[in-house]
């Protein structure tokens, strides 16, 4: 049987793959009036884990014209005290009523029983920690009922507890759970800065055939870089994307813009421009 | 204090997390003046986030109190009340109470911050339909005399109110346009602010203290028959028939009344 799963790949032109930008409110214009050039939008899912209003209509609007990725911030996947119900059910109310092309959280965690950061906080690579995580996208995959991808987080500080690299520990998620990954060029780029590792050792250390999606963004200089979402893509994240795209199949890639939003057209030149590397890229030997 | 080996993964994201909301706590054994500064950069940053998170919802009142003012009660705010839910929304939860105990003397302050907080629940409330004049009628058609008294109302998702001492109405318009003057805000009666959705849009109006309280206790469930009476009691008969049926008349004018039982 053909089905047309967008992340199994299970369709005659195997999985999805394109280039698209994340729907922020000051683009809702362009792309209730205009035919925006992309391929799929993507979404921060707990925007519109909301009862009603207008957020909700537009989001369907826009998913009547072209596909769109649900992204979240707020799963949690490795927070020792489980995965939140509330959450989660929300998160599957809104899945069903979008039909996203997947969804996707960070490995990291987010909040205690007690309290919420509202931050990516940085999780120790132990033995512990895979066990938990694995358990909770277990759970999660389950409710919702799909398989989901699972991006790799910019940190600030590695533990002296670490009992494997971040791409060890990711490889090992994903065979274990059968979860997708998220490949977040810039956070391997500011990670391997901050924590003084070889991004390329990163690349080669996980399990290529599993990434579905690409994210692209700027960051902030410093002794320690940081993931900003506020400004171009740096030639070095440029770069690093480049030797990827050789080695990955059919991805879908994505620019991540949070903040100091330029108008439309300079993001959808900064998307042509991965475009054009992708497709240099895919003309070149696998590295 | 004990070394991070023999902590399990839920003990080191407490401690993790009481580092992250409290930038005095002293750092875990075994940390370095490089993890101190990994520190530094998560507490900025979540304070950064829920500061800018409450000003989203408190964009006027922001402005109405100048922006070091707005800083420094937000930033309380986030330390008095460290967000416990998962939607960065409700970090704005209970601003208006920080913001009428830091503005002592400018009473008007929480009112605004009230409004402001109430427009943003009633944006993303539930979608429903508002029931007009012409639907009612057709269903108050086939009440019978002792319905009337036994009537009750559910009212639109995301409908709020208020009573208030300032007319927070003027300053929340004045507030919104570059070019206006700062206005005159004192109101010769206290009044009440009743905010709801037309449409996907959320909107306010101020009326006299007997519709609130009319309101505010159809809200909560009593019967028409029940919130003439309390009319009467603040209006007199006569003036209180009157205005039962003026203030039905309005609520369904404005589209604030979603059904009717009897
Ligand atoms: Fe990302």
């Amino acid at each position: 049987m053909t089905t047309s799963d967008p992340l199994t790949g299970n369709s005659v032109s195997g999985p999805f793959s394109g280039f698209g930008l994340g729907l922020r409110r000051t683009h809702y214009q362009d792309f209730l009036e205009g035919d925006v050039a992309v391929d799929f939008v993507e979404v921060i899912s707990e925007n519109y884990m909301v009862e009603g209003g207008n957020p909700l209509r537009i989001l369907e609007q826009v998913r009547a014209k072209m596909p769109v990725i649900m992204h979240g911030v707020s799963m949690s996947i490795g927070s020792a005290d489980g995965l939140d119900r509330d959450y989660l059910k929300k998160l599957k109310q809104l899945a069903d009523r979008i039909d996203p092309l997947w969804v996707s959280d960070h490995l990291c965690w987010t909040r205690t029983s007690a309290h919420n950061s509202h931050d990516l906080l940085p999780l120790p690579y132990t033995h512990e920690a895979l066990d938990l995580v694995c358990d909770n996208i277990d759970h999660a995959q389950n409710t919702l009922g799909r398989s989901m991808l699972f991006e790799n987080p910019s940190s600030y500080m590695t533990f002296p507890e670490d009992e494997m690299t971040e791409w060890e520990f990711i490889a090992a998620m994903s065979m274990r759970t059968g979860c997708y990954l998220l490949l977040d060029v810039n956070n391997i780029y500011v990670s391997a800065h901050n924590h003084g590792f070889s991004a390329e050792a990163f690349l080669n250390g996980l399990p290529l055939d599993r990434v579905r999606q690409v994210h692209l963004a700027g960051h902030t200089d410093g002794e320690i870089k940081i993931d900003t979402h506020d400004q171009p893509v740096c030639d070095g994240v440029w770069d690093l994307y480049a030797k990827a795209m050789r080695k990955l199949g059919p991805v879908a890639t994505m620019i991540e813009r949070d903040d100091s939003i330029p108008p439309l057209p300079e993001l959808l030149e900064e998307l042509d421009m991965a475009a054009k590397i992708a497709e240099r890229s895919r003309e070149l030997e696998p590295a | 204090m004990i070394a991070a080996q023999t902590l399990t993964l839920a003990e080191k994201q407490q401690e993790f997390m009481a580092q992250v909301l409290d930038d005095e706590r002293a750092l875990p054994d075994g940390w370095t003046p490089r993890h101190a500064a990994g520190m530094d950069i998560y507490r900025n940053a979540y304070r950064a986030r829920l500061v800018d998170a409450v000003r989203d919802t408190y964009e006027r009142t922001a402005k109405w109190v100048g922006e070091d003012a707005y800083r420094q009660a937000a930033a309380h705010h986030v330390i008095t009340h460290p967000p416990k839910s998962w939607t960065l929304d409700h970090a704005a939860d209970g601003f208006p109470e920080t913001l009428r105990e830091l503005f002592t003397n400018n009473p008007e302050v929480a009112e605004l911050g009230w409004l402001e907080w109430a427009m943003h629940q009633a944006f993303v409330a539930a979608d429903a339909e508002p029931m007009d004049a012409a639907k009612f009628g057709e269903v108050a058609a086939s009440f019978a005399e002792e319905d009337w008294a036994s009537m009750r109302l559910t009212f639109l998702p995301g409908t709020e109110q208020l009573p208030i001492t300032h007319d927070i109405g003027k300053l929340w318009r004045a507030l919104g346009d570059e070019q206006a003057e700062t206005p005159e805000f004192t109101l010769e009666q206290p009044l009440h602010c009743i905010v709801w959705r037309e449409g996907f849009k959320p909107v306010f109006m101020q009326v006299e203290q007997h519709e609130g309280h009319a309101l505010e206790m159809m809200r909560g469930g009593a019967s028409y028959g029940e919130m003439c009476e309390t009319l009467i009691e603040i209006l007199g008969e006569e003036r209180a028939v009157a205005e039962a049926g003026a203030i039905l008349g309005r609520w369904l004018h404005n589209g604030l009344i979603a059904s009717v039982e009897k």
